[in-house]
């Protein structure tokens, strides 16, 4: 159990005959209690292929059903159902030719990470980079890793006050903010989205309007308020 | 059988009075949103309810009138076909009885049909004799949208997939068809406490 | 609050009932005619699943889950390509 930020943790599991699996693909947990009850929610794969131990990055909701057990009850030896890996659509793969745009949401940059670190891993000459809205520096995921790609790194901080230190962007995405990123639709990049379902229906609908295809934009909602 | 999580015991309520709580259900605290489809938005001056198909005489009221008619409060438990239940939830809503007052029903069997295109079917007799609502306030405020609002099917006796949201009109027929759920593999009466969730059950 | 998310949300599902990953299988709606990946369609969570096509919202799928046993509806044209 690794602490990521104060809302979230990644939990390195020992998976028995793990079959290995694609940068963006996630699995389904399932947690059973003493008298049966059951529940069951997805999380993002945050490793890349070929570690030995899965990463799984879990955001604690408030009141949530299975997060808090995750990242506060779960003690090394426990056990709980895993299905997967799972996902064929938001997958990148350092076979994929073409420029990569990563664009995350908060605990959107959970599979995002896999690709990234997939991609530093297998010394992809792609041109990748990646746009991350947060809401406040604190809960930038993987923070101090991130610094390490800083080159190919953007962030955004939303929450109305930023740090006065900040100079950076300190808004929501918008056009101009993905301009400024790139690549441009006309370098045809794979182009992932994921976060928060309103804030990856704005991001899809931004990046249409500046020319990348519907299809060459792929899209993971993670429902109301995050993974 | 599964393993089991050591600790892990959710968001349950815990201390249930066990004779309240249908076979296979959990009690919650919380009041889950289920939709099959986007939340509509109707405004209240383009809303309009009404009964109509087999029945002597249809009738068709407008939000005022609607809310104009003598109403009552009732306080229920619920039940979801996805396991949790909710006690002691209090509607405002006028009777499906009140509704059906002077229509002369001839048909056994009604739909009701909603914004949206939700439809769920039920037989005429489930929603008579003081059974069924249409319900514009929980717990004294107005129907929030994602619960239904403006107004929703109430029939707290069964599965709550039959308490159609967004509801607008009741169409009674001679025959029983299947309404949204029931085509999709959910049991076409729905009786929590025989637990009839599913086509087979 | 509820609000959607998307066919990944329902890939392990959807390939226990199929066999197969089908999130990146193209679906040509029967109402507006676009096609768009199933990854890409909406999922609403109601009594059971129900997938939405992400231009007009029409149906694509109906899923109603009893243990381990699956009823489904599909709507439109779905393509596979096997490999």
């Amino acid at each position: 159990m690794q602490v990521e930020t104060p809302h979230a943790k990644t939990l390195v599991l020992d998976v028995p005959d793990w079959p290995g699996h694609l940068p963006g693909q996630h699995v389904d947990v399932r947690l059973t209690a003493e008298d049966g009850y059951q529940s069951e929610r997805s999380y993002s794969i945050a490793s890349a292929p070929g570690t030995t131990d899965l990463e799984l990055t879990v955001e604690r909701i408030d009141d949530g059903e299975v997060s808090p057990w995750l990242t506060e009850e779960a003690q090394p030896g426990d056990q709980f159902e895993l299905r997967g890996p799972v996902g064929g659509y938001f997958v990148w793969d350092a076979s994929l030719e073409g420029p990569v745009l990563l664009v995350a949401g908060g605990s959107g940059l959970v599979p995002l990470m896999a690709i990234l670190r997939h991609h530093e891993n297998t010394g992809s000459g792609a041109d990748l980079r990646l746009l991350l809205s947060a809401r406040m520096l604190e809960d930038v995921l993987y923070r101090s890793e991130l610094e390490r790609y800083r080159d190919v790194v953007h962030l955004t901080l939303t929450r109305e006050q930023p740090p006065p230190e900040w100079n950076g962007w300190s808004r929501r995405i918008d056009a101009d903010m993905l301009r400024d990123v790139g690549p441009g639709a006309d370098q045809h990049p794979h182009v992932y989205v994921c976060g928060p379902t309103p804030f990856v229906e704005e991001a899809a609908r931004l990046l249409v309007e500046l020319g990348h295809l519907p299809a060459a934009v792929h899209t993971e909602r993670f429902g109301p308020s995050g993974g | 059988m599964p393993p089991i999580s050591r600790g892990f015991r959710g968001r349950r309520q815990t201390e249930v009075d066990p004779s309240r709580l249908p076979p296979g259900q959990y009690a919650t605290n919380d009041f889950p949103v289920l939709s099959a489809g986007p939340t509509p938005h109707t405004p209240l001056d383009e809303w309009s309810f009404t009964l109509g198909g087999a029945v002597g005489e249809a009738k068709s009221w407008t939000w005022e009138e609607f809310v104009a008619m003598p109403s009552e409060v009732v306080t229920r438990d619920i039940h979801c076909v996805t396991k949790w239940s909710k006690f002691d939830t209090e509607w405002r809503g006028v009777p499906v009885d009140r509704l059906l007052e002077g229509t002369e029903p001839w048909g056994k069997y009604m739909v009701a049909w909603c914004d949206g295109g939700y439809t769920t079917n039920l037989p005429l007799a489930d929603v008579v004799d003081g059974k069924a609502w249409v319900a514009y306030e929980y717990a004294g405020e107005p129907l929030d949208p994602e619960h239904g609002g403006p107004a929703r099917l109430l029939v707290p006796h069964l599965y709550f997939w039959k308490s159609a949201k967004w509801v607008r009109g009741i169409n009674l027929a001679e025959q029983d068809e299947p309404g949204f759920w029931e085509s999709y593999g959910y049991h076409n009466y729905g009786d929590p406490w025989k637990e009839q969730r599913y086509w087979s059950d | 609050m509820s609000i959607h998310t998307d066919g990944n949300a329902i890939a392990g599902v959807l390939e226990e009932i199929f066999g197969v990953e089908v999130t990146a299988t193209m679906r040509v709606c029967q109402s507006c005619g676009q096609e768009h990946a199933i990854g890409a369609h909406r999922l609403y969570r109601g009594a059971g699943l129900v997938l939405r096509c992400p231009n007009c919202g029409d149906i694509a799928a109906a899923v109603a889950t009893k243990q381990d046993e699956y009823r489904v509806k599909l709507f439109g044209t779905w393509s596979e390509e096997l490999v």
